[in-house]
Formats: C-alpha cells, sequence, structure tokens
C-alpha cells in the first residue's frame, strides 16, 4: 500500500542539476519513519477495534479464549429494540443541543470578551481553561459533593433565592446538572479555540468594517462571525464527538441514573460488558458508537466543513 | 524500537505455545528450602475492621511460612466487581479471592477459572455451618470456603420509633406500612435508600417476592426462567404501595451506600429511622456518622398477609474466598489459614464477621449482631441475594428493573417481564 | 474607541466565580474538620485545621501516586510525540501511493474512545504480557494519542516553506538530517501544544489505569482519588484535600504551559 510513486525521469536521468524532487525518496526511508507509529496503532487501536467487531456477532460472556456461539445480527436488532438504547440517543441529542445552543455561544462571548483589552484579561484566560485540564474523575468527585441534595454546597448557594433541588438525584434535573458540570469543566477549552481563532484574523479586516462605519455588533455578525465559521465548526465537531463518548464524568457521578434518567451509550456498553458480562452484546453497542462516531464525521467533514481548509481545522483538537 | 517489535514478537510466541505459565506451582517440597511463592489476595475489605484483621492474619500467615509473600489488593466494592470482571474475562484469576459464590462464581467455574478445592478442604468441611457453605457448592463440589455469613433484615433506631410512638417492630408488611406512615406523621424520615448503587434497592422486591411466592417458587423461578407469576407482580405492587408512601429520604434516588449523605449516614446520624441491609450495617453506619450506638436495634422482613413464605426465612449471603484455577498450593493454605477455628473466632470476636463456623455463635459480642446471627440460626430457608443467585446479567436486571420501579419508571408488570426477557436470554 | 468596560468585568466576573468556586470551596473546606463542613459550608474554617492535608502528605501513597502519574505522563508524551512527529513528516513531506489512505486510517482513530475497546485491549495487553506494567498504559495512551498528534504536526510541517527544504537538501542534508536539525526545532511550538496534549491526556486518564494495575503500587493519581472517595467516604474534609493536593500537580503545570498551550493552539491555527 505504500509503493513509492517514483518519477520515471527521476530513475532514468542521471543525477539531477536540480535536489531531487520529494517523491522520488526511497521506500526505506518513508517506512522507517511511518512504520513504529503504524505498528503500535495497528496493535493497540486497529486491531481491538476488529476484535469488537468481530465479538459483536456472538453472544459471548466474555470468559474463554474466543466467542463461538454465532448469533448474528442479534446483539444489533436487540440494540435497537431496546428502549436504553432510544433513551441514550436521547440523551445525546439533549446533550448536544445544549452544547450548541447554549455552552459554545457562552464560550464564544466571553472569547470575543477577552479579546477586548480588559485590565487582567490573561488572569482571567488563565482561570476560566483551569478546569479543562482537572482530571474528570477529580471534577466528578468535587461536584458530586457539590450538588449533594441534603449537604451539598449548590443548594446552600441557590437557597440565597429561596430555591432548592435535588440536582443529581431528580430524574428531572440530572441531565442538566451534568450540563452544568460539562460546562464548568469543558468551555474554557472551546473559548480558546475560539480566541484562538479570532487572534487569527487579521486585525486589519475589522479595522476596515470599523472604518466603514459599522457598529460592534454589526462587526461581530458581519465580519468576526463569518470569519470565526472554520473555527466554530470544528468545535461544535469536537463536542459532539466528546458527546457521543462521555463516560467517566457520568460514571462516577450518577451511574447513568436515576433510572437511566443520565445514561449514555458508553455507560450502557460499560454496565452490559462488565456488570452483566455480556460482551458479545456491549460490543455491539461500542460498534454502534463507532459507527455512530464515524457517519458523524464523514457526514459533517462531507457538508459542513468541507468549505474549510482542510488540515487547519483539526489543528485544535481535544485528545478525545 | 526493534527491540520492543523483537519484544512483542517473543512476548506473542511465549504466549501461544506456553499457556498460563504465570503461576504454576512452583513449591517443590522435596528436598531443602521451598521456594519463594508469591501469592496475590484480592478482597473487597476496605472498611475495619475487617481491614485489619485481614493486614494481621496476613502478617501471621508470612510469619509461619517464611517463603511466602502475600501481595494484597483491597478495592472498594464497584471498583473490585469491576475489576474482577475483566481479568477473569481475561483468563486469569487471583490465587485467593473474595466471592459471593452463586451465579457469578458459577461462571468463574465454567470458565475454569477457580480451583475445585473439596479434596483440600475436605477434613475441614464439616466445622462449617451448612447454610455458609451453600453458596460455593456446586454438583457436590466445594469452591470456596465462607468467611462470614448474614442476613438482611431492617435496622432501626429504637430512639424513633418510639418518638412515632410504634412499641412493638412491625411482623406483618400491613403493620410496616403502618409504621411507615406514623413515622411519617410524626416527621420523621422512615426509610433511608440508596438508590444509586440499585442493589440495595432489590432487596426489598426479592424479600417480598419470598415472603408472597415463597421460598420455592422464587427458586423455581430462577431454573424455568419465569418470573411472570401473579405473585412476583405482586412483590412489585406491595413494593409500588410503599413507594408511593414516600417513605425515603431527601434525594435518595441518587444517594450512594456509604458516602458522607449516603444511607448508611443518613440513619447514623438520626435522619432516617430504618434502612433494609446486611449484618455489615453497623460497622457502615459508625464508620459514616456518628453511630447509633444502643438505640440501634434490628427485625426481620416483616410476613405478607396471605403469602406463601414466613417471618423465619432469610435472604442474605455472606462472602466467601474462592482459589484461582493456576494458584500455587500455598494460596490454599491461606484459605484454611484464615477460617480455621481460632483466627475465624477472632474475626467473630471483633464484630467484624458472623459465624460461619459451629459452635461460634458464643463469640458475638454484639447484641443486634447476636440477633441476627440467632435468626440465621434458626432460620426455615435460605435464599442468597438475588443479584448472586443468578447469573450477572439476571441480577443485574433485577436491580436494575427494581430501581426504575423506585423511580416510578417501571410498573409491577414490567418489571417482572424484563426480569424474564433477561432470563431466557440467558 | 473608549468605554466603561464594566459591564464587561461583571460578566467576567460571573463566570470566574462560576469556575473559581468549586475550587475555591475544596480549598477551604480541606481546612475545615467534616462537622464543621456540615454545619458552616460558606465561611471560613474557624479553627483552620491543617490535618487534612498534612495527613494526606505524610501518606506515602499520595506521592507514590504521584511519581506513578508522572512517569507514565512524561513517558506517554515522549512516544507519542516521537512517533507522530516521524509519521506526520512522512505524511507532510513525502509522497507515495497510499498516503492519504493510511492517513485517514490514523485520524479515524479519533473517532475511537478506549472506553469502547477496553475489553480487547485488556486481552492484547495481556498477550503482550503488559498488565500491570506502566507501559502496558503508555503504549496504549500513545497509540490512542498518535491520531491528534500527527494530524496537528502535518498541518505544521505542511506549512513549512518547501524552499527551507530544497535549501537543506542542497546542502547535503539528507531527510533524516532535515527531519532532525531543521524541522523539529522549528517545529517547536507545534511539539509543545501536542505536548501539553498528550501530558493532560495522561495525567487524567481513568479508565485505563483502572483495568491494567491491580497493584496498588503502580496506581496512579486519579485512581488513589477514587479508591481515597471510596476509603474515606464519611470524610468529606480529607477528600476535599486530597482532591486540592490532587489538582495542585495539574493546575501548577498549567500555569507554567499556558503560553506553550495557547502559543501552540494559535500558531497551529495558522500555520494548519
Amino acid at each position: 500500500m505504500t509503493t513509492v510513486t517514483r518519477r520515471p525521469e527521476a530513475a532514468t536521468l542521471p543525477a539531477p542539476a536540480r535536489p531531487p524532487r520529494k517523491r522520488g525518496r526511497g521506500l526505506l526511508t518513508i517506512a522507517l519513519f511511518v512504520l513504529p507509529a503504524l505498528v503500535l496503532f495497528l496493535l493497540l487501536v486497529v486491531a481491538p477495534i476488529l476484535v469488537a467487531i468481530y465479538a459483536s456477532g456472538f453472544k459471548w460472556n466474555g470468559f474463554g479464549g474466543l466467542p463461538t456461539d454465532f448469533i448474528g445480527f442479534d446483539n444489533f436488532t436487540r440494540l435497537f429494540r431496546s428502549e436504553i438504547f432510544t433513551t441514550d440517543l436521547w440523551h445525546l441529542a439533549v446533550l448536544v443541543g445544549l452544547c450548541v445552543l447554549v455552552q459554545l455561544p457562552l464560550a464564544l462571548g466571553i472569547a470575543m470578551l477577552l479579546n477586548q483589552r480588559i485590565r487582567g484579561r490573561s488572569l482571567y484566560r488563565l482561570i476560566f481553561f483551569a478546569p479543562y485540564v482537572l482530571s474528570e474523575v477529580i471534577t466528578a468527585v468535587l461536584f458530586s459533593l457539590i450538588l449533594s441534595p441534603t449537604s451539598g454546597l449548590a443548594n446552600e448557594i441557590i437557597g440565597i433565592v429561596g430555591l432548592e433541588s435535588e440536582w443529581l438525584s431528580d430524574p428531572g434535573t440530572v441531565l442538566l446538572s451534568l450540563f452544568l458540570v460539562l460546562t464548568w469543566k469543558y468551555f474554557g477549552f472551546h473559548m480558546m479555540i475560539y480566541l484562538a481563532g479570532r487572534q487569527n484574523i487579521p486585525e486589519e479586516l475589522i479595522e476596515a468594517a470599523k472604518i466603514d462605519g459599522a457598529a460592534g455588533w454589526k462587526v461581530f455578525r458581519h465580519v468576526t462571525l463569518p470569519l470565526l465559521g472554520p473555527t466554530i465548526r470544528i468545535s461544535v465537531f469536537l463536542s459532539v464527538i466528546y458527546t457521543i463518548q462521555l463516560f467517566d464524568l457520568v460514571w462516577i457521578l450518577t451511574e447513568g441514573g436515576p433510572a437511566h434518567a443520565s445514561e449514555t451509550l458508553a455507560v450502557t456498553m460499560f454496565d452490559v460488558g462488565f456488570d452483566r458480562a455480556q460482551v458479545g452484546y456491549a460490543s455491539a453497542i461500542s460498534v454502534v458508537m463507532f459507527g455512530l462516531s464515524l457517519i458523524f464525521a464523514l457526514g459533517y467533514q462531507r457538508f459542513v466543513m468541507r468549505r474549510d481548509l482542510e488540515g487547519a481545522t483539526t489543528a485544535m483538537g481535544d485528545r478525545r | 524500537m526493534r527491540r520492543t517489535l523483537a519484544l512483542i514478537a517473543a512476548t506473542v510466541l511465549v504466549a501461544g505455545c506456553g499457556g498460563g505459565q504465570s503461576a504454576a506451582p512452583e513449591t517443590d517440597t522435596s528436598g531443602g528450602a521451598p521456594q519463594k511463592v508469591t501469592l496475590e489476595w484480592w478482597h473487597l475489605s476496605t472498611a475495619d475492621p475487617l481491614k485489619t484483621v485481614y493486614e494481621t492474619r496476613a502478617k501471621e500467615f508470612q510469619a509461619k511460612y517464611p517463603h511466602v509473600t502475600i501481595k494484597m489488593t483491597v478495592l472498594e466494592n464497584e471498583a473490585y466487581k469491576s475489576k474482577v470482571t475483566t481479568l477473569t474475562q481475561s483468563g486469569k484469576a487471583p490465587d485467593l479471592f473474595a466471592t459471593w459464590g452463586g451465579g457469578v462464581l458459577q461462571q468463574q467455574i465454567d470458565a475454569g477459572l477457580v480451583k475445585d478445592v473439596s479434596a483440600d478442604v475436605a477434613p475441614v468441611l464439616d466445622t462449617f455451618t451448612k447454610a455458609s457453605l451453600t453458596a460455593y457448592q456446586f454438583d457436590g463440589k466445594t469452591y470456596a470456603l465462607p468467611v462470614d455469613i448474614g442476613m438482611v433484615g431492617f435496622w432501626y433506631n429504637k430512639k424513633l420509633f418510639e418518638q412515632a410512638g410504634i412499641t412493638e417492630p412491625p411482623t406483618t408488611w400491613s403493620a410496616y406500612l403502618d409504621a411507615v406512615t406514623k413515622l411519617k406523621t410524626a416527621g420523621i424520615t422512615p426509610i433511608a435508600l440508596a438508590g444509586k448503587e440499585k442493589w440495595p434497592g432489590h432487596y426489598y422486591w426479592a424479600y417480598l417476592a419470598m415472603r408472597i411466592a415463597g421460598l420455592p417458587a422464587l427458586q423455581q423461578a430462577g431454573v424455568d426462567h419465569d418470573f411472570t407469576k401473579p405473585e412476583f407482580v405482586q412483590a412489585g405492587q406491595r413494593l409500588k404501595a410503599l413507594v408511593d408512601l414516600q417513605p425515603f429520604q431527601k434525594g435518595f434516588l441518587g444517594a450512594s451506600y456509604s458516602t458522607p449523605d449516603g444511607q448508611a449516614a443518613t440513619v447514623s446520624n438520626g435522619k432516617a429511622a430504618m434502612e433494609l441491609m446486611g449484618q455489615w450495617a453497623p460497622n457502615v453506619q459508625n464508620d459514616n456518622g456518628k453511630g447509633l450506638g444502643d438505640d440501634l436495634g434490628f427485625f426481620p422482613f416483616p410476613a405478607v398477609e396471605g403469602g406463601k413464605g414466613t417471618i423465619t426465612e432469610a435472604f442474605g449471603g455472606g462472602g466467601g474466598m474462592a482459589v484461582g484455577a493456576d494458584a500455587p498450593a500455598e494460596a490454599i493454605e491461606l484459605l484454611k489459614f484464615l477460617t480455621e477455628t481460632g483466627n475465624h473466632t477472632k474475626a467473630v470476636e471483633k464484630n467484624a464477621v458472623l459465624p460461619v463456623l459451629k459452635g461460634e455463635e458464643s463469640a458475638v459480642k454484639d447484641p443486634n449482631l447476636k440477633v441476627v446471627a440467632d435468626s440465621l440460626a434458626n432460620a426455615t430457608g435460605f435464599q442468597l441475594y438475588l443479584d448472586q443467585a443468578y447469573p450477572p446479567a439476571v441480577g443485574a436486571e433485577v436491580n436494575d428493573s427494581v430501581a426504575e420501579l423506585f423511580a416510578g419508571a417501571k410498573t409491577p408488570e414490567q418489571v417482572a417481564a424484563d426480569i424474564t426477557e433477561v432470563a431466557k436470554s440467558e | 474607541m473608549k468605554r466603561t468596560t464594566l459591564p464587561l468585568h461583571a460578566i467576567a466576573w460571573i463566570v470566574g466565580a462560576f469556575i473559581l468556586v468549586p475550587i475555591v470551596y475544596a480549598l477551604i473546606g480541606g481546612f475545615k474538620s467534616t462537622d464543621q463542613l456540615s454545619v458552616n459550608p460558606f465561611g471560613l474554617p474557624s479553627p483552620w485545621n491543617t490535618g487534612n492535608y498534612t495527613d494526606v502528605l505524610a501518606e506515602g501513597s499520595f506521592w507514590r501516586q504521584l511519581w506513578n502519574s508522572t512517569f507514565i505522563a512524561v513517558l506517554t508524551t515522549a512516544v507519542t510525540v516521537a512517533l507522530s512527529a516521524m509519521a506526520a513528516f512522512v505524511f507532510a513531506r513525502f509522497a507515495f501511493r497510499g498516503r492519504e489512505l493510511l492517513f485517514t486510517l490514523f485520524t479515524a482513530g479519533l473517532m475511537f474512545p478506549f472506553a469502547v475497546a477496553i475489553l480487547p485491549i485488556f486481552v492484547m495487553l495481556r498477550t503482550l504480557n503488559l498488565l500491570d506494567n506502566p507501559w502496558g498504559v503508555i503504549l496504549v495512551q500513545a497509540a490512542f494519542g498518535l491520531p491528534l498528534t500527527i494530524i496537528i504536526l502535518r498541518g505544521f510541517f505542511r506549512s513549512i516553506p518547501g524552499e527551507i527544504e530544497e535549501a537543506a537538501t542542497l546542502d547535503g542534508c539528507g531527510p533524516f538530517a532535515f527531519f532532525w536539525r531543521i524541522l523539529l526545532p522549528m517545529a517547536r511550538p507545534a511539539l509543545a501544544t501536542v505536548s501539553v496534549l498528550a501530558i493532560v491526556g495522561s495525567w487524567n486518564n481513568f479508565m485505563l489505569p483502572l483495568v491494567v494495575f491491580s497493584d496498588e503500587l503502580s496506581w496512579t493519581l486519579p485512581l488513589g482519588i477514587q479508591q481515597f472517595q471510596g476509603q474515606y467516604s464519611s470524610d468529606t474534609s480529607r477528600i476535599l484535600a486530597y482532591l486540592v493536593l490532587a489538582m495542585v500537580p495539574a493546575l501548577g503545570f498549567y500555569a507554567l504551559a499556558e503560553r506553550h498551550l495557547i502559543g501552540g493552539l494559535t500558531a497551529g491555527a495558522t500555520k494548519g
């Protein structure tokens, strides 16, 4: 698959006067540079994916060498018929919706704010991004204490204005509470992306618009926002992919409860695979998650991001 | 990098031909000092007194057998379960590990991961009470020895019951519902429940099913994979009637068992009048809150009028230790060491565990634990926790469905139907 | 154009409070006893009680976990960045058949979180004899870190003008020398970015170490936190102290690397 396309003239002409074209370099160099990464990737990323796909066709409790009880697509039909799957998808939609409609605009607004020359902006920037570097475990443990309905700080705070909530303990509020924690942790990341994107917009463009007499909001609406398009699109992309795979935080905060009210696909997968020892079924859920991510990514790139420069967009990604 | 690759290739080859070479018995006792052995011992007793008891035993054992090093892995409940699942699924088991027996152990046995210790423990088998052994014996073979056995019942706050004007612990379900109403009227939260953790909730459904359908019917349902009998639906309906009284603490759906505002702490700090819990409840209460001291009482799960079960039938379980299939012989020695009369009785005296050996009852000091031990000794029937007795998927579905019943997301009929569906798919 | 910045400050303050209150609550809560915390969650501790912090610091386990986390994070980063840089170099500056296909294969890895493949990975690690071995975590993290790192670095490497390479080649630089002596030094900001991302990712990883390490001696900080919470679940203020101490290295590192991170992000965005 990695055959070098040697240009015929490079092979036949003796000692070219110009330095050799890049294309003419040896297979050996390429192999030496790519193989280490490729081997690691094939062994620890691709092979497990293939194993998961393979296992999804079996009824398998995970014990013993390889599964033997082949059941075709039964795991998938069972999944698609199950209520929890629908619930998971609904939660995914709600969380993505909240992200796009609340978290990202907030991040964008704050980024624009911090782009102004307000005093202490580097301190603000430092603070807003800080939760991103904390682990989800720390975040989850901290918020499980804060959001406790009986002794938590959160109820003390909203108690000032006479409110009270059961936060993560109430099926009605658990998703919103989860979103609150997600926002706390991740809005700074998106803010940083926007800030970087904003700083890449040549100041002259903005100045020119201002000279043309456009007011602050108009400049933003008609100049800044369109120019931030690629950045916004990548930030939405990362949000969706992350939300499809959301696990650590939910697992520690709620285990998907109460009564599945905050369950995500990854939580269902973990529950089925580890608590119920139905590894074949769990693999099917993995495969669906993978498929969902892939379809979304391809569709998104095809229809939403195609205008953006290839590669430029992904340059600021999250590890997830 | 090339070295790494060679290494990877080598390990693949070795693993390919060698098989389970990891824990081959290296205890050639013929001549000379025995070879050094490391025992991996996994358990989940993160809380005292049991934690310290096990540490002491490990030290004593190492002193007795200097060639043995014990490597202890202690994980809290949830982490322990997932960790053991991943490990066993990868085809390996610790040398000695905590188990609840039942369907989960059965699955590990079927996968050839657990040693049949029948022959090794035959000489000591008679020292154990019969009830404590049942969860670990399959087809007449023994796969683990018990270290603890107990039952689930209501742990209640005598003072709060008195305040609500309840003089006697209820013995029937209607008297129980009365008591709940009285407590509510007196402004006391009747019951603490850890809704997030699901397993404490399943105790209610299981007991009601036992009391209404009777023990044989419940056991038969497990065999037939059929939980749709009207009695099981009734169990759900009775439970729903209790839930409808709203007897639980604020935020119970998200509450854990042993956190600062969890089920145990809520009872321990006098913020709820009772909890349905196993024999470890007093220890966990003391660990997580002020503790109730002499105000703590115990009563068995009430009988249901017209039901086929009786109040003397117990639901519960204990803890045992199983030996991994590839474990060295010393692991069995350690198992026997832990459960030999003197050592185990010491643990009982510390209120860490309940008697599993015959004649140990007198070692129980705590009056409440004495009630538990006596009820257990006089029990006319015994049912292991459903989430351990059944295969993991069925057990998890029981927990899950009942949790949804508590949250009002499933009807009693759906609970019965969903458990049946999963049981049939196994 | 001078305007009053008061409303801007007000918004920044509110958001800042939202971010800071939980952290400050943990910090101050760590100085209270659990009883104090339940009666007085808001106010300052009285008396200030340093016992929680000193107890945690006095425990060998905290320092051991700190060391394990550091060790794993550093090696993960080294492996990820080294392998990615090499691959990205080829993807950016060589033309060969199947290049885009291979590159797409790597990028597809972005779609696959290891949580999903945790069980097959576990089996794989067991086959390679890497369970209960830091390399088990390091190599898997590196493997899953490759896609993003390669994408970022390829973008950066591409942006370096061809003339530089041609000049280097004229000076007699082979591809290795060009890569090592010219490309890598030029790519420092991008390398800093991907390193920071790799460190943060490794530092915060929970599920992988959870399944790989059964030996308490190998645990990383996130595992330690979860276990600590299980063990001292009743002692809220002590958990808070542990959380705060576990945050310190991450926040400290962030304060130091912030410039690299942001500078790198910006550079990556423009050059990509």
